[in-house]
């Protein structure tokens, strides 16, 4: 038995992480590659299609789209979700439960539901731009967890702490900023990555909200595949796994991301 | 607990009007439009004129068995895989979960593109395969069923094997070797203890994996393309292609319902095991 | 409440509509929309949108997909023109003409329009569109597996498992369905006797394609051997090393003419005119053709033999070309839609 478990593990979690991983390291060979098409093993070795990935005008345009959009996004939902997260969390709120399934409903419902419904019922009506409707798409995205992980981290802080500042005379958005703030940053920052990451890699909601020169990165990668078949798109998606990694090691080393997620 | 009312609408308001004026108000109006004929009044014609196409039969059972396979498999494999990462030391615990979770963090559009490569007539698998002697020619493993259900087990796994980390941890530490003292096999300290110990883990995960199978649309429209249609690919090309927004209405629909009845039937499973035991107890 | 909670929250909302407002502040100068095909956008952007750019002093915003898609989105945005100009297909022009989304075009204010080739001048007789590309559909197989004489020769039982075929929705589709109906001395409107022939090797044919481009990879990874395809998907074939060759099939090449058109209520339609005139023009047709772009519309375009080769280049070759008229497509196309859902699609 202990010969077989002390088999097992090992063999359990090489099989799966090689299953989860493995993908993503054939992708990362084959922006090596000097070859014309994607292949593995990746024909010879070049730097070429990485250097691709910078000339790629409409690249850049994208990215652009999508770093403002998961950075802007991700705090306006969080300067609509830390108050919500707080008035769940510290107040006797009427209608706490409606409020709760209202904010975390863009979760649950397929994203490319979302963006169909916005398409047809806000920015055909009301002929906004593609770029607010995005805009207020990836902030409604994002809200769910950044409610869910600021409450979280409001939930493991007690309460008195901040009712004793009142009671010693701090007004309560001055005990909220010196006492509250302070103590929830963590769990605020795992909640900005997390809607960064969500942001940032989303696919379905963006699907219908493009427009002429607007385009979110994944959109814009995918477009991308349909002309060209080129190793440029693993290239690309190899430096921006790495943006991600690195953020998240990042956050992981300086504030123990993880333990908030 | 603070009680002052207004204070708390004045917080919570704002993310809550927003919620509903940019998601639920256009999502009810998107799916009322599958209820309506073109005199205003209500119908479900559009529903029985979408289950009477043999197409749209097979596909949406395509979509459900898909994603209940997934879901299922995903669990069978997380709980091996959360189970030995628990039982791992701390410093070691740690790194290994970091690499469950790092695909998370990789756009799908990348890991399904992965997938062309490795599962082509002439990829790794094809050539392992060969190599082993499980088959003389070439398996056509791309723009089949398979091939969505690879892609979408290796895109939500992680979210299943992370759910049931947490539900392990937070099982009582001496549950399993008490159970084992008492003679229980694997199996049953399985069937009798871990299961019933971590039930809401596996409600999270199950419903996170089939709700993302039914949202996930780059995967079975690169991995399965026309030829194998799924709800979100048709969806998709009902309104880019035929321009048949109540269709799309109807498959929207047909789409909540599937994850609502997924989350309430995981629940219902899982209390219906806590009932027994306890009847057993 | 309190004053400062007020303050807090005021101060909150001012920072989401600055926000938003930075999103809105995007491209206020002088703009010209175009909606054109995905392909070659490298070669187009050096050839023909930067030097406009100069000319007009304006700015080119581009909006890719394909014809169908696009299309679409014309549809949605019909009350408020997003676009001032759009490329798509000939049957496409037709559509988008019955349903009201597009307006004549003022020929008299291109001064190259006598240049084009006849076919090209009004492609659907309605004045709506102007012809600027066209090309030729047939097969690109590869030499050394398979000898493809005739369309039907795909849907042979040893072929069949090997090759990709365009989905019934995509451009490529019905010129497709129609050759190989010919081929089968069965060619009715309907494409019925062609559908049935795919329908009837459904779970041998790869894939039913919908992005021409992705047959450069299969092909590649031998996952097909042949597919129907435009002249102007050829050049990356050409490039993969291997035996590619393109069939001359004795019931002849199909075909199509990609065209551009004004979408109806546009506001620019002054400045879309000039871009329209500028890319017909015999320098910026030829530099197309000689790129392997676009094979050219502009009767003045002379080029090497050479290039005429990769190319469909002359009006002989664009007159031999079978192809299905507009009407024709436009008013089967939800017929073929039906039957290839019910033959081939489950």
């Amino acid at each position: 038995m202990t010969v077989a478990r002390s088999l097992f593990i090992p063999l359990v979690l090489f099989l799966v992480i090689a299953f989860l991983i493995g993908p993503f390291l054939i992708i990362v060979a084959a922006s090596f590659s000097a070859g014309e098409t994607l292949a593995f093993p990746p024909q010879g070795f070049s730097l070429r299609w990485i250097a691709k990935v910078f000339t790629v005008e409409s690249f850049r345009a994208s990215f652009g789209m999508s770093m403002f959009l998961a950075i802007g996004g991700t705090l306006a939902a969080l300067v609509l979700g830390i108050p919500a997260s707080y008035a769940l969390s510290r107040y006797k709120l009427p209608g706490a439960e409606i409020v709760r399934t209202i904010v975390s409903a863009p979760i649950i419902v397929p994203g490319i539901i979302v963006g169909l419904a916005l398409l047809r019922y806000i920015v055909v009506p009301f002929q906004i731009g593609i770029t607010l409707a995005l805009f207020m798409a990836h902030t409604a995205l994002i809200l769910p967890y950044a409610v869910r992980v600021v409450s979280a981290s409001l939930e493991n802080l007690r309460s008195d702490i901040e009712e004793a500042a009142v009671l010693l005379g701090s007004s309560r958005l001055g005990a909220f900023f010196r006492v509250v703030m302070p103590n929830i940053r963590g769990g605020i920052l795992s909640a900005f990555i997390l809607g960064f990451v969500t942001s940032f890699n989303q696919v379905p909601v963006s699907l219908f909200l493009s427009g002429p020169g607007v385009r979110t990165m994944p959109i814009d990668m995918i477009a991308y595949m349909e002309i060209v078949f080129d190793p440029s798109v693993a290239a690309l998606s190899s430096l921006l796994a790495l943006m991600s990694i690195g953020i998240v090691f990042a956050a992981e080393r300086f504030l123990g991301f993880s333990r908030y997620v | 607990m603070f009680q002052n009312r207004a204070e708390a609408l004045a917080l919570a308001l704002p993310a809550a009007i927003f919620a509903a004026a940019v998601f639920l108000v256009p999502v009810v109006i998107l799916l009322s439009d599958g209820f309506r004929n073109p005199a205003g009044g209500w119908t479900i014609s559009a529903y029985i004129d979408f289950f009477s196409s043999p197409l749209n039969q097979a596909v949406f059972l395509r979509t459900l068995k898909l994603g209940a396979l997934v879901t299922v498999v995903s669990a069978v494999i997380g709980y091996a895989a959360a189970f030995a990462i628990v039982n791992l030391e701390p410093g070691m615990k740690g790194k290994v979960t970091g690499l469950v979770v790092l695909p998370l963090m990789i756009s799908p559009v990348a890991r399904t593109y992965a997938w062309i490569v490795i599962l082509g007539r002439t990829g790794i698998v094809n050539q392992a395969f060969q190599a082993l002697g499980i088959s003389d020619v070439p398996l056509r493993i791309l723009f089949s069923e398979t091939a969505i259900f690879i892609g979408l087990l290796q895109l939500f796994l992680p979210l299943m094997i992370i759910s049931l980390i947490s539900a392990l941890e937070n099982m009582p530490k001496d549950a399993v070797p008490a159970a084992r003292v008492l003679g229980a096999n694997w199996f049953q300290v399985f069937w009798k203890v871990i299961l019933p110990l971590t039930k809401e883990g596996l409600v999270v995960g199950g419903t996170l994996v089939f709700t993302g199978c039914l949202t996930a649309y780059i995967t079975p429209a690169i991995l399965g393309g026309s030829k194998v249609l799924m709800l979100e690919t048709l969806m998709y090309q009902q309104v880019s292609v035929s321009n048949n927004f109540v269709a799309a209405s109807v498959i929207a629909f047909i789409l909540i319902v599937m994850s609502f009845a997924a989350n309430i039937l995981l629940k219902r499973v899982a209390t219906a095991r806590n009932k027994q035991r306890r009847a057993a107890a | 409440m309190n004053a400062t909670m007020q303050k807090a929250i005021l101060a909150s909302g001012t920072a989401l509509m600055l926000t938003m407002g930075a999103a809105q502040a995007f491209a206020q100068e002088k703009t010209l929309t175009i909606s054109v095909y995905a392909l070659a956008q490298d070669e187009y952007k050096q050839l023909v949108y930067d030097p406009f750019e100069k000319i007009c002093g304006c700015k080119l915003v581009v909006e890719t997909g394909n014809s169908v898609e696009r299309l679409a989105k014309m549809e949605a945005n019909k009350a408020n023109p997003v676009i001032d100009m759009a490329v798509v297909s000939m049957a496409d022009a037709l559509a988008a003409s019955r349903a009201g989304l597009i307006d004549k075009i003022d020929t008299s204010k291109l001064a190259n329009f006598n240049k084009l080739y006849d076919v090209a001048k009004d492609p659907n007789k309605d004045g709506m569109s102007v012809g600027y590309t066209f090309y030729a559909t047939s097969i690109a197989y590869r030499s050394d597996k398979m000898k493809i004489e005739s369309w039907a020769d795909l849907l042979k039982p040893e072929y069949a498992s090997h090759i990709a075929w365009p989905n019934v929705t995509t451009n490529q589709g019905p010129p497709a369905l129609y050759m190989l109906g010919q081929a089968l001395g069965k060619d009715t409107p309907d494409l019925k006797a062609a559908i049935e022939a795919v329908g009837g090797k459904k779970d041998e044919i790869v894939t039913f394609y919908e992005k021409s481009s992705q047959l450069v990879q299969l092909m590649k990874q031998e996952e097909i051997w042949a597919a129907p395809i435009g002249r102007f998907t050829w050049a990356p074939f050409t490039k993969l090393g291997l035996p590619v060759a393109w069939a001359t099939p004795k019931e002849g090449q199909t075909g199509g003419m990609n065209v551009m058109i004004m979408p109806k209520g546009g506001k620019k339609s002054e400045l879309a005119l000039q871009f329209m005139d500028f890319w017909l023009s015999t320098d910026i047709q030829k530099a197309l053709a000689e790129k392997f772009v676009d094979s050219p519309a502009n009767k003045d375009v002379k080029v090497s033999d050479e290039i005429a080769n990769n190319l469909t280049y002359g009006e002989e070759t664009a007159k031999s070309l079978k192809l299905i008229p507009s009407a024709t497509a436009l008013d089967q196309r939800a017929g073929w839609v039906k039957s290839w859902n019910e033959k081939v699609g489950q």
